[in-house]
């Protein structure tokens, strides 16, 4: 019990991490990705890679998987300075459904299919470690840089950019840069977020960084509110624990859990977009229409 | 007078439209220059081509001498011009303040030079131009609460807090009661007194006889005629095309 205990803990950290950084782009800049997974497989695949072929030191699997995926993150910010709203949804989905392949077919850096198994324990400076307080740790490094960043002139620059890109451009904003930026720190996080993900399975394959582990991570950042410092770490609280607490309940028989899940996060998705459209730590005028 | 910003055979076709079609202006230190025209003239388009919203299809056009064509608005920006929108394109979710500190803060790194001190003079520029245009009690509400007429000075504010000392105003006055006017008023002639040279879009004849020195008349594209406000407005023909009184053209 403590062992299932541990692990939901350290993959619901791990996911409060993919969450509060897809909200840094979406939130704040209004770049809705749907390819957030993409990054989380590199940093995944990276971090794996350093611990396999070098030495499972945690510290340079996540420096490694964040440096891979920041820099990779180009991939995402091209696109993001060319085309806005519904048109870079689509170019995302596009990035998304390339890298799923990329991921299945390149052998060399990813095994393939069949992923990358037998990944050592982590260890730090030689002592080996568990995963969870090292994701924790990394979570409140990435919820201190965002708070940070978002009360600073970084935040404010990609605020304005979000509601008004002509506007701030007009003021001395190069909204390209401060774009590609945005993009880069959230995507180095989700690399770290994956290279402990690997390092806590010991084993990653492409079906960890799909389309639908996309759409949960923007799950977790709409439900719990975006442009929130909270509201992605309560929207992924609420979305690992959900399905793992509703296998505790005697009266759903074991085969009808996923069903039951599926109809409960459809119908808590609706609820909330028609009663809390910000989410549920968002500023509720938020999402009203306004004059 | 300095000359501050010239533009010379600025041309812009969209599709099959001329909107612009060989505008030369210049704009000078502490001069107010009025755009005037019936809609459709291009003088919006005029200004989206000296901010690089728009690329010109032919023309060139420089600050201070130094040509601005081809560059981003961002970079125009950074040569000192500060634009506002007809329709405002204020940052609605953050606050009065956070609009205005945003005007002041142009690097696009994760932090702005100049440490405290630098930080402490732009806090000093975005409380200074919100005290002129009357905002600072609204400091903490947010854009999209405020009325009109405090979205309005709220553009003014960015402007001023910008600290750009060429301005390209976009009906700045319209849909403002007199009192709000005259205040608008006040704030271009105090920074026409700092030298401030200010390019207006106005439909308003009595804001333009008002707060501008020269006028210069836009229609179909082309500069009709430029000069002093009481020569362009008693001038016959012109006024028969601003009011849609248009001369037919021989068969």
């Amino acid at each position: 019990m403590i062992a299932y205990a541990a692990n939901l803990a350290t993959l619901v950290a791990i996911f409060c991490i993919l969450a509060a950084t897809l909200n840094f782009i979406i939130g704040f800049a209004g770049i809705f990705s749907v390819a957030h997974a993409v990054f989380f497989g590199l940093g995944a695949y990276a971090g794996a890679q350093v611990a396999l072929l070098l030495v499972p030191d945690a510290l340079l699997a996540c420096i490694v998987a964040a440096i891979v995926a920041g820099g990779l993150s180009l991939c995402l910010a091209l696109p993001a300075l060319r085309v806005r709203g519904e048109y870079f949804v689509a170019a995302s989905l596009g990035l998304q459904m390339m890298a799923t392949t990329l991921f299945a077919e390149a052998k060399a850096f990813t095994g393939g299919i069949g992923g990358l198994v037998a990944i050592p324990r982590p260890t730090l400076f030689g002592i080996e470690v568990g995963v969870l307080p090292l994701a924790l740790v990394a979570l409140a490094l990435i919820l201190f840089l965002t708070a940070r960043l978002q009360h600073g002139a970084f935040g404010r620059s990609l605020q304005s950019i979000r509601d008004a890109e002509s506007a701030a451009e007009a003021l001395g904003k190069n909204v390209a840069a401060a774009k590609t930026l945005a993009v880069a720190f959230a995507c180095a996080g989700a690399g770290i977020g994956g290279a402990l993900f690997a390092l806590h399975l010991s084993f990653v394959n492409v079906e960890s960084f799909t389309m639908d582990q996309s759409v949960l991570i923007m799950a977790m950042v709409i439900i719990g509110g975006t442009g929130t410092l909270w509201g992605p770490v309560i929207g992924a609280i609420i979305l690992l624990a959900l399905p793992s607490g509703l296998a505790f309940l005697p009266f759903i028989p074991a085969t009808e859990v996923g069903a039951v899940q599926q109809i409960i996060y459809g119908l808590a998705m609706t609820l909330l977009m028609v009663f809390r459209p910000a989410g549920l730590v968002g500023d509720l005028s938020k999402g009203r229409a306004t004059a | 007078m300095t000359e501050v910003l010239r533009t010379e055979s600025l041309a812009r076709a969209f599709g099959g439209l001329q909107a612009v079609a060989g505008v030369s202006l210049s704009l000078h230190a502490g001069q107010v220059t009025a755009l005037v025209g019936p809609n459709g003239a291009g003088k919006t388009t005029t200004f989206n081509l000296i901010t690089g919203n728009l690329r010109a299809d032919s023309g060139a056009a420089q600050i201070r001498g130094r040509p601005i064509m081809g560059m981003k608005p961002w970079q125009v920006a950074r040569l000192g011009v500060a634009r506002s929108f007809q329709d405002l394109r204020l940052f609605t979710h953050m606050t009065v303040r956070e609009n205005v500190l945003a005007a002041t803060e142009t690097a696009s790194w994760f932090w702005q030079p100049g440490g405290t001190r630098a930080r402490a003079q732009r806090q000093q520029r975005a409380d200074a131009a919100m005290e002129a245009t009357g905002l600072t009690a609204l400091a903490d509400a947010r854009a999209v609460d405020l009325a009109y007429a405090e979205r309005k000075f709220l553009s003014m504010a960015r402007i001023l807090a910008a600290e750009a000392d060429i301005w390209l105003l976009d009906e700045p006055a319209s849909g403002l009661d007199l009192a709000s006017r005259l205040r608008f008023g006040q704030l271009l002639k105090d920074a026409q007194a700092r030298g401030v040279a200010i390019c207006l879009i106005e439909h308003n004849l009595d804001v333009v006889v008002e707060l501008s020195n020269r006028i210069a008349f836009l229609d179909q594209g082309k500069v009709l005629a430029e000069g002093d406000p009481e020569t362009i407005l008693r001038d016959p023909a012109l006024a028969a095309i601003y009011f849609g009184d248009r001369p037919q053209e021989a068969a």
